[in-house]
């Protein structure tokens, strides 16, 4: 491109009026979106769960809400280090962030994990999407297991994503921007739970 | 075309106070949720305390407090018109599911 045409593109160009990367507005604009989302089918089962005074409880303090609360602790444990890879990202030291975006995707599998423990258990227990082993509204296990999982499904698709990041930004390909985005979707991931964990099972403690 | 600035960003110490005071919610929606109040009263306050974290969450974690103001205003307000419409409407889908009309 000759100096002419550049100083000319250059003069049509103009910055973000957000001052960010367009990858990092992007990833804003999917959180939106998925929020929206979370929120239309959580504003569902809000109705549901107050429109039936005789919806199932069937959480016990041990073990459901224990191992929910030691889940909560888990996810937002997993921020914490997913903002110190961010910082070491950002500041250049390439194989701290590494390693705090490997604890983050360590928590993530916990958190999977006993997500997937405390599941088998209830389908042993005879939960299915549209059975209800108590005798309540079978509109209960729909609830229970479309929220969940597709919590769960976003959850196992952010370590997946963590892990092909740091991959990438150990080999040079990617930078702090990318590892940034990413950290934005796992926040929000995070931040979704804190409406998953009072709504759905605490409100549901026998 | 214009640089983008890079932006301060909260300091590790900030960081480990809002996870210290986003666990801290959690055991009081805990603790509420063993008080043993109506539904729907208990609902609300587990909404609020959620909503509490959330901006915590969104404004430390995902660092919108420190972005330029505009990035803010182009998306919270029109997530939360989203959210309020769907408030409105959902509670109009059950009268509409009553008042269905059936075949002769």
């Amino acid at each position: 491109m000759s100096e002419a045409a550049t100083a000319q593109a250059g003069t049509l160009t103009e910055g973000s009026p957000y001052g960010i990367p367009s990858r990092k507005l992007a990833i804003w604009l999917f959180i939106i979106a998925d929020a929206a989302t979370f929120g239309a089918i959580l504003f569902a089962y809000g109705y549901l769960r107050l429109a039936n005074p005789d919806w199932t409880k069937p959480f016990a303090f041990s073990p459901t809400i224990v191992n929910g609360i030691v889940m909560t602790v888990v996810l937002l444990t997993s921020s914490l280090t997913m903002v110190a890879a961010l910082a070491a990202a950002q500041s250049g030291r390439t194989s701290t962030g590494i390693r705090w975006l490997g604890v983050t995707m360590l928590l993530g599998t916990v958190f999977a994990t006993l997500h997937l423990r405390e599941w088998f258990a209830m389908i042993a227990a005879g939960w299915r999407l549209f059975r209800n082993p108590m005798g309540g509204s079978p509109l209960f296990g729909a609830t229970f297991f479309g929220i969940t999982g597709l919590h769960l499904l976003h959850v196992v698709c952010g370590v997946i994503v963590i892990g092909v990041i740091a991959l990438e930004f150990r080999r040079g390909r990617f930078g702090a921007g990318h590892v940034e985005t990413t950290a934005l979707y796992w926040h929000f991931v995070d931040l979704v739970w804190m409406f998953v964990f009072p709504l759905v099972y605490l409100m549901n403690v026998r | 075309m214009t640089a983008i600035a890079p932006r301060r960003h909260p300091t590790m110490k900030l960081y480990v106070v809002v996870w210290i005071g986003l666990i801290l919610i959690v055991g009081l929606e805990v603790l509420l949720t063993y008080e043993r109040l109506p539904a729907g009263t208990l609902l609300a306050c587990l909404l609020a305390l959620a909503l509490v974290e959330a901006a915590l969450a969104v404004m430390y974690f995902m660092h919108l407090k420190y972005e330029r103001p505009a990035l803010f205003w182009s998306l919270i307000p029109y997530l939360l018109f989203a959210l309020v419409l769907m408030d409105h409407f959902w509670p109009d889908a059950l009268r509409l599911m009553r008042q269905r009309l059936h075949g002769p």
